[in-house]
């Protein structure tokens, strides 16, 4: 009985379209992917088609397959009742359990099928792809059977099985397609709490194993792969992975069963509401008189259509049961997403509106329209399948009218749930004790994004189901254009908006620049797509089909007869209004603002080094004074520079021509005397000057270099954000030409520099012994300066103030705005800030240096944090590592367009995103402001005293160095607690680990960090406090402090990192030695594990822990591929007294010579866990096997 | 006086099946009824004149209404029952013919009030106006139908086999209903039920395999078959002997027996008698293929 069902549901679905449809999408889409060289979480070191970029796609692409395996299970379950079958065939001696199962497992083998074809598509890719030039040949590695077999059981498999039995068990329960519809989305949505898990690394387990789809298990678990296991193994059967399977299978199961003893074959009875009998009085004789009511046609007729239809179907939906369980789905969605807050490194910051709207837009853009989805097919095909189509179709209204209703009620019903969505979030943020409440701003932020796309959105939707004339292909079709159309854009680097179905600039609300200049574009943007979706609405009105006609021909038939003049007329004035918008946009965004699509830009980066590579060593003067005249206009966006520069030659030959590379957005002039233009590449913006009087050795000549940004029209993105109406923020180097050949513009992918037929290219020049030319050159100015000399008048609006680095020597009116005069107290690096907003000031003093905190009015919170950041930074490092050679140190704010914070000499912005907003309420938690702005403070020294040379290495002791300064700082700050410390740390750790899972060259080892940042940050800042705490805090300060004694503020030769090694080696004892090889110089990583871990009460009393432990010693190479060597290595090992690790009991260091090793100590009392490395300072991938509860000794 | 007048109207669909094939016919006031077996091309008309659908090739005119160019005109002076509809589940009858009477161009609110109101008496659902018509019983819910293609004064009012499925109770109602606006406009009564025909209609026309078979009064063809038709009652196993030797045209069983009418212009003989032919005489006579009536 099982098998004849099974073989019949198969059977059938194979002989239907659908099936091989899905496959041949998903192998598409994975051919594509291998061919256009595109993977999920690989790199240019993974092979396009590694058993774990396969995983990786076939456990995301289930996620897409729900909808496919909805179809499957829903048919599967209710086919019988559909056609009204049930009756005949329950009636007939089947059996229970081959019906069900036998439905069950064939829906579950068809779902798996489509998943299939990605194997095919890769199979093809690999093949194809190098054939299509697209990818080289060593992009595409062996093919493992393994892969595909354990990623059809660990994803394809379980996923479907699950997915279905929720699917399948609703729809045979209840026999309704909604229903199962609600099934999906409840599935969808539960994953996407799942994912809220994530925000905190602490609770990647828990993400792991609610996710029922398995993808964040297998994340969880490969976090740390490196690229060489990315290229040979896939999912396995372990770790969280398999925990997962078990746990959603089993529950599968669990549906599965609790379904099938609740289905039953007799048909329930159907409750039957009483007819009351029917007044039999004579029907004719009621009324006689006839009432004449007159039918009128004019325009208020249409409109009392549109209502009547509005009402309709505006009402159908939402008093439907549906509806109201969205409605609580919503909520769920709306509560599970603000659960965890918002999280930065284990803090959360206060819920600004910006922040609430995010989430509101997020859920939106994404649940939302789904719903719309659903609802566009249930209101277009409304009529028909309550079958009055032919009673509303035989009326004289216009098929647009009942169109625009239904479109209208798929806006109101996104409106209603977003407004509620944002009743949820005021909620919240009064719930949290936020009580700013920006009413108006949700309301703006709503009608500028989420009502548009609405619109739009539904004009598209309800014309896919109109000209695809079949539901659930018009489903499919819609999700299709939803999600997938911007994904085959990227691919085919389509880049234009304008294409993009609703796309336009996304603006980024900020609480200091407002919705900020791209918002006219923005609005444009959805004037125009509005207009494209009303003109596909009144073409969707003319083929509309009435009545029953079949066929394209009968349809273009009767949309002529449709075509009255009053249609031509209102159509031509859309398809007006959209050509003339279409003209605009297209003008602005194409002509008056152009962009370079990448394909351009990688073009130009070819040709810009094929053609002036060979200038890269041409000897060129260096700038020694500067002063930047600056002139910021915030209300048009626009500013102007003026930089008058002396350059001299500092080299030993004459210099007889200057060369300059010019960006054009900023629309530099060169200003030379005695010189001559004698090359333009106006494309490139390469320039050649001739001297007419060449510049001998050591002579000092003038350079003046205007340039300006102005803002025109809008653009096809968000634009230049670094000149706003409110928090201006640039930097010299945009405003000033790079001197000769820059090698930063050169193409930096590997892959695409070998098919494009470059030479590999080093990131950094190798690490020198003795460096001779090398070594004039540090890797910030990139030989444009050394230290220099420089004055700056900066003018602002006079509602705005503005800020360059240096003491502030004048400041005035004039013409009615500010101006300022800055100047630097020491030379410096060439590398100024210049910003320009309205903004309230902290001032301080410390020691005689002015502690100053430029902030927006709206983010006063931490400003005291801040300010006291400085000043125990300042203290730490003038102890520890010198003098301070400012007049004063600055923090300044500015707009959200990016995240981080940055040093210039002795001011450093701050983004309004992160520490301003943050709550620090709670003083036991991490201090981010404190590692933030004592990072920053940090690169005063590390980096504005001492740079290192162009090579590799040089950011160890700027990046490296500040990371490990802070951490001083704040270890001072906490007491030296060792698990607050490990707090601190775990992020660094955890930067590393996961950075050189996606390393796309090499891995270095830190000493020749490439500008690597999980290397220069995550990994220097775990060695250089795992050093300190091997060898003592004042030895590492020591052999700072002498590096940076011998090279502050020192002309050219710069130092490289093994001048640094060379002051540390003098600091290490010789029984560490082995460290600085080890940390510095190679890629070591150690594996211990606990094997056993036990306590025996002692006669006096105490207890005696005894520790069994195996531990490896790990050389990794620059892909990541390890080699075991022999271990003779100092670790620590010791007990927590409780459970959640808050109480370090005991621990002690101890020398591993021996891979199985056995270690005794004693302890007061009993502890609750032991442990290997317990404050997490040696890097390890697997540090859940240090750890063991303990037991007694048997 | 309205008239329709359809000319050469054709329509083969894809799989082959001529539904409509060169019908013409001119109508004016009355009921007007329209006889024919199951899949005789009638909905296929209906449907065309009610322009759901369209023709391969022909016109119609309503007056001056071109109805295949204009539909828009002809759709405000149409009243059209479809032989099968449902109706939206959570509305009522009055919130559904409200809906109607402003798509059919009833805006001012207080005429339609009146007319939907009117109607609802008319049809007798006035008490019930403010339940679901998901519940509402077959006859009730035709009703609700007849109430809604009676809104805004048509010219034309199309019914596809309204009683299908009715009791005789229903049935009568319904036929009362129609006959009281039939004088004024244009009833075209699609059906396969003769006595629908006879009851009601002045004149009429039997449709079988897309083309008009006859048009005419029913007394006209009625008079056709005078004396002609013959009745017998036989044993069921001489059925097929029967319909060898004569022209049967129908048979029903009468108490367990078969009793066949047969054509024929003089006594058959053998028991057969006489008997004063009915509209189902003439219908079964049309519709039979000329070759099986020689057979």
């Amino acid at each position: 009985m099982f098998k004849e069902f099974f073989i019949k549901e198969v059977g059938s679905a194979l002989m239907r379209p659908m099936i091989y449809i899905f496959m041949f999408l998903m192998a598409l889409a994975s051919a594509l992917m291998v061919i256009f060289g595109e993977s999920i979480g690989g790199s240019s070191n993974v092979y396009l088609n590694a058993p774990f970029t396969i995983t990786r796609l076939v456990a995301t692409l289930s996620l897409i397959a729900l909808l496919v395996s909805t179809a499957f299970f829903n048919t599967a379950a209710l086919r019988d009742y559909k056609y009204n079958f049930s009756e005949i065939l329950f009636s007939t001696p089947i059996h229970k359990m081959g019906y069900f199962f036998g439905r069950f497992t064939a829906a579950l083998v068809l779902s798996t099928i489509p998943l299939c074809g990605i194997y095919i598509g890769y199979f093809i890719g690999a093949e194809l792809g190098p054939l299509t030039g697209e990818i080289t040949a060593d992009r595409i590695g062996p093919f493992y059977a393994e892969t595909v077999i354990n990623s059809y059981l660990l994803f394809i498999l379980p996923n479907m099985f699950f997915a279905g039995a929720i699917i399948f068990a609703m729809a045979t329960k209840w026999k309704n397609t909604i229903i199962s519809f609600l099934g999906t989305l409840a599935i969808i949505v539960t994953y996407s709490i799942s994912g809220t898990f994530l925000s905190d690394i602490d609770n990647e387990t828990i993400a792991g194993l609610s996710d029922m789809f398995g993808i964040r298990a297998f994340s969880t678990d490969t976090k740390y792969f490196t690229p060489n296991d990315k290229n040979t193994i896939g999912a396995t059967f372990s770790g969280i992975l398999l925990m997962n399977r078990l746990v959603w299978i089993t529950i599968g199961f669990a549906i599965l069963f609790l379904s099938y003893f609740s289905f039953s074959f007799i048909a329930k009875n159907k409750k039957v509401k009483k007819q009351k009998p029917e007044d039999e009085s004579n029907v004719v004789a009621a009324i006689s008189s006839v009432i004449k009511a007159t039918p009128l046609f004019n325009s208020a007729t249409s409109f009392a259509q549109f209502s009547s239809f509005y009402k309709l179907n505006f009402y159908s939906i939402v008093k439907s049961t549906l509806f109201k369980i969205l409605f609580v789905v919503c909520a769920i969605l709306l509560i599970s997403n603000l659960w965890g807050g918002f999280d930065y490194m284990g803090l959360q910051s206060y819920p600004v509106t910006y922040k609430m709207m995010g989430t509101v837009n997020g859920i939106s853009a994404f649940f939302v329209l789904i719903i719309l989805v659903f609802f566009s097919g249930e209101l277009v095909w409304r009529d028909r399948d309550s079958n009055i189509h032919e009673v509303i179709d035989a009326t004289p209204h216009n098929s647009t009218i009942s169109l625009l209703a239904k479109t209208l009620s798929l806006i109101c019903v996104g409106t209603i749930l977003n407004l509620f969505f944002i009743g949820g979030a005021i909620l919240y943020q009064l719930f949290n004790g936020y009580t700013k409440i920006e009413l108006g701003l949700y309301i703006q932020d709503f009608l500028y994004t989420a009502f548009p796309m609405y619109i739009i959105w539904s004009c598209i939707f309800v014309f896919v189901q109109i000209i695809i004339n079949n539901k659930y292909l018009g489903y499919f079709v819609s999700i299709l254009l939803l999600f997938l159309l911007d994904l085959l854009f990227l691919i085919l680097e389509v880049e234009t908006s304008m294409l993009s179905i609703g796309g336009g600039p996304s603006y980024k609300y900020s609480d200091m620049n407002g919705f900020g200049s791209a918002l006219t574009g923005s609005n444009w943007f959805n004037l125009y797509w509005i207009l494209f979706g009303l003109l596909l609405l009144s073409l969707s009105g003319l083929i509309w089909v009435r009545g029953v006609t079949f066929g394209f021909k009968n349809k273009m038939k009767s949309a002529k007869k449709h075509l009255t003049p009053t249609y031509t007329f209102v159509l031509s004035i859309v398809t007006f209004l959209f050509v003339a918008t279409a003209s605009f946009v297209f003008y602005n965004t194409q002509i008056l603002n152009t962009y370079k699509t990448s394909d351009e830009t990688e073009k130009g980066q070819i040709k810009y080094e094929k053609d002036y590579k060979k200038y890269e060593s041409i000897a060129q003067p260096k700038i020694t004074d500067v002063k930047y005249a600056i002139d910021i206009y915030p209300s048009i966006q626009k500013l102007l520079a003026k930089s008058a520069m002396i350059i001299q030659n500092q080299t030993d030959q004459t210099i007889d021509s200057l060369h300059y590379t010019i960006d054009s957005e900023w629309n530099m002039k060169i200003y030379l005397k005695d010189a001559e233009l004698v090359f333009e590449d106006k494309d490139l913006g390469y320039l050649i000057y001739k001297l007419n009087k060449p510049l001998a050795p050591n002579e000092r000549r003038a350079l003046i270099v205007e340039s300006s940004y102005s803002s025109v029209g809008f653009e096809n993105g968000r634009g230049n954000t670094s000149v706003a109406q409110n928090g201006t923020f640039i930097n010299n180097l945009s405003i000033l030409p790079s001197f000769g050949y820059n090698s930063q513009y050169e193409l930096s992918d590997k892959n695409d520099r070998k098919k494009n037929d470059l030479p590999a290219k080093l990131r950094m020049p190798e690490l020198q012994n003795t460096c001779n030319k090398g070594c004039n050159v540090n890797y910030l100015s990139n030989g444009m300066s050394d230290w220099v000399n420089v004055e700056t008048i900066i003018s602002t609006s006079s509602d705005q103030l503005a800020i360059a680095p240096g003491s502030l020597l004048k400041e005035w009116k004039e013409d009615d705005r500010n101006y300022y005069n800055y100047k630097v107290d020491h030379k410096s690096q060439n590398f100024f800030n210049f910003m320009s907003a309205r903004y309230e000031v902290d001032r301080k003093k410390w020691n005689g240096i002015d502690i100053e905190v430029y902030y927006d009015k709206a983010h006063s919170y931490n400003i005291d944090k801040m300010s006291a950041a400085i000043e125990k930074s300042l203290k730490y490092y003038t102890e520890n590592f010198g003098p301070y050679f400012h007049k004063q140190a600055r923090i300044v704010e500015f707009p959200r367009y990016a995240t981080f914070a940055q040093a210039f000499p002795g001011t450093m912005p701050y983004s309004e995103s992160f520490g301003f907003i943050t709550n620090l309420e709670d003083s036991t938690d991490n201090n981010v402001i404190d590692a933030v702005v004592s990072h920053e403070m940090a690169h005063q020294w590390w980096a504005h005293q001492v740079v290192g040379a162009k090579m590799q290495g040089a950011t160890m002791f700027s990046e490296s160095f500040a990371e490990y300064s802070s951490l001083m700082v704040m270890k001072k700050e906490v007491n030296n607690d060792p698990m607050q410390m490990r707090k601190f740390l775990k992020y660094d750790y955890d930067r590393y680990l996961k950075g050189r899972s996606r390393e796309s060259k090499k891995e270095m080892p830190l000493y020749k960090v490439e500008n690597q940042q999980y290397i220069h940050y995550g990994k220097g800042s775990v060695i250089l406090y795992a050093l300190q705490d091997y060898i003592g805090e004042k030895k590492v300060n020591n052999a700072m402090k002498n590096f940076l004694a011998e090279f502050r503020y020192a002309k050219p030769p710069y130092p490289s990192s093994l001048d640094f090694l060379r002051h540390l080696e003098a600091e290490v004892p010789d029984s560490l030695n082995y460290l600085i090889n080890d940390w510095f110089k190679e890629i070591t990583l150690y594996d211990y594990r606990l094997m056993e871990a036990n306590y025996t009460e002692m006669p006096n009393g105490k207890y005696e822990i005894s520790m069994d432990i195996e531990a490896y010693k790990l050389k990794a190479d620059t892909i990541g591929k390890e080699t075991n060597v022999a271990i003779n290595d100092w670790a620590d090992i010791g007990v927590f007294a409780d459970a959640d690790e808050k109480e370090l009991m005991f621990y002690k260091r101890v020398q591993f010579n021996e891979e199985k090793m056995n270690f005794t100590f004693e302890v007061d009392s009993i502890p609750a866990k032991a442990t290997i490395d317990p404050r997490r300072i040696l890097i390890e991938r697997n540090i859940k096997d240090n750890v063991k509860s303990i037991s007694e000794k048997e | 006086m309205a008239t329709l007048k359809i000319s050469n109207l054709s329509k083969t669909y894809a799989n082959g099946v001529k539904a409509l094939d060169d019908i013409s016919i001119e109508l004016s006031n009355g009921m007007f009824g329209l006889l024919g077996p199951n899949g005789a091309g009638k909905s296929s008309l209906m449907r065309t004149l009610a322009t759901l659908q369209e023709a391969d090739s022909g016109t119609a005119f309503l007056d001056e209404i071109d109805i295949f160019k204009n539909p828009t005109e002809l759709r405000k002076v149409l009243g059209y029952l479809p032989q099968e509809f449902g109706v939206y589940p959570q509305i009522t009858a009055y919130q559904l013919l409200d809906h109607v009477a402003i798509l059919k161009g009833i805006s001012n609110k207080k005429e339609r009030k009146a007319l939907v109101e009117h109607l609802l008496q008319k049809v007798n659902l006035f008490a019930k106006r403010h339940q679901k018509v998901k519940g509402f019983s077959g006859g009730m819910k035709q009703r609700v139908g007849i109430a809604q293609a009676l809104i805004g004064n048509p010219k034309l009012i199309i019914v596809d086999e309204p009683t299908a499925g009715l009791d005789p109770g229903e049935r009568n109602r319904f036929h009362n209903l129609l006959a009281d606006v039939a004088e004024d406009v244009i009833i075209i009564l699609s059906t396969h039920i003769v006595d629908d025909v006879t009851e009601l209609c002045s004149n009429m026309a039997i449709m079988n395999i897309g083309k008009m078979v006859y048009q005419g009064t029913p007394q006209n063809v009625i008079s056709e078959l005078n004396g002609k038709v013959w009745q017998k009652i036989i044993e069921r196993n001489e059925i097929g002997q029967y319909k060898k030797e004569h022209t049967v045209i129908s048979d029903k069983m009468v108490a367990g027996k078969p009793l066949i009418h047969v054509l024929s212009d003089s006594n058959p003989g053998s028991g057969f008698e006489s008997i004063a032919p009915g509209l189902e005489d003439v219908f079964f006579s049309k519709i039979s293929t000329p070759a099986e009536v020689i057979a």
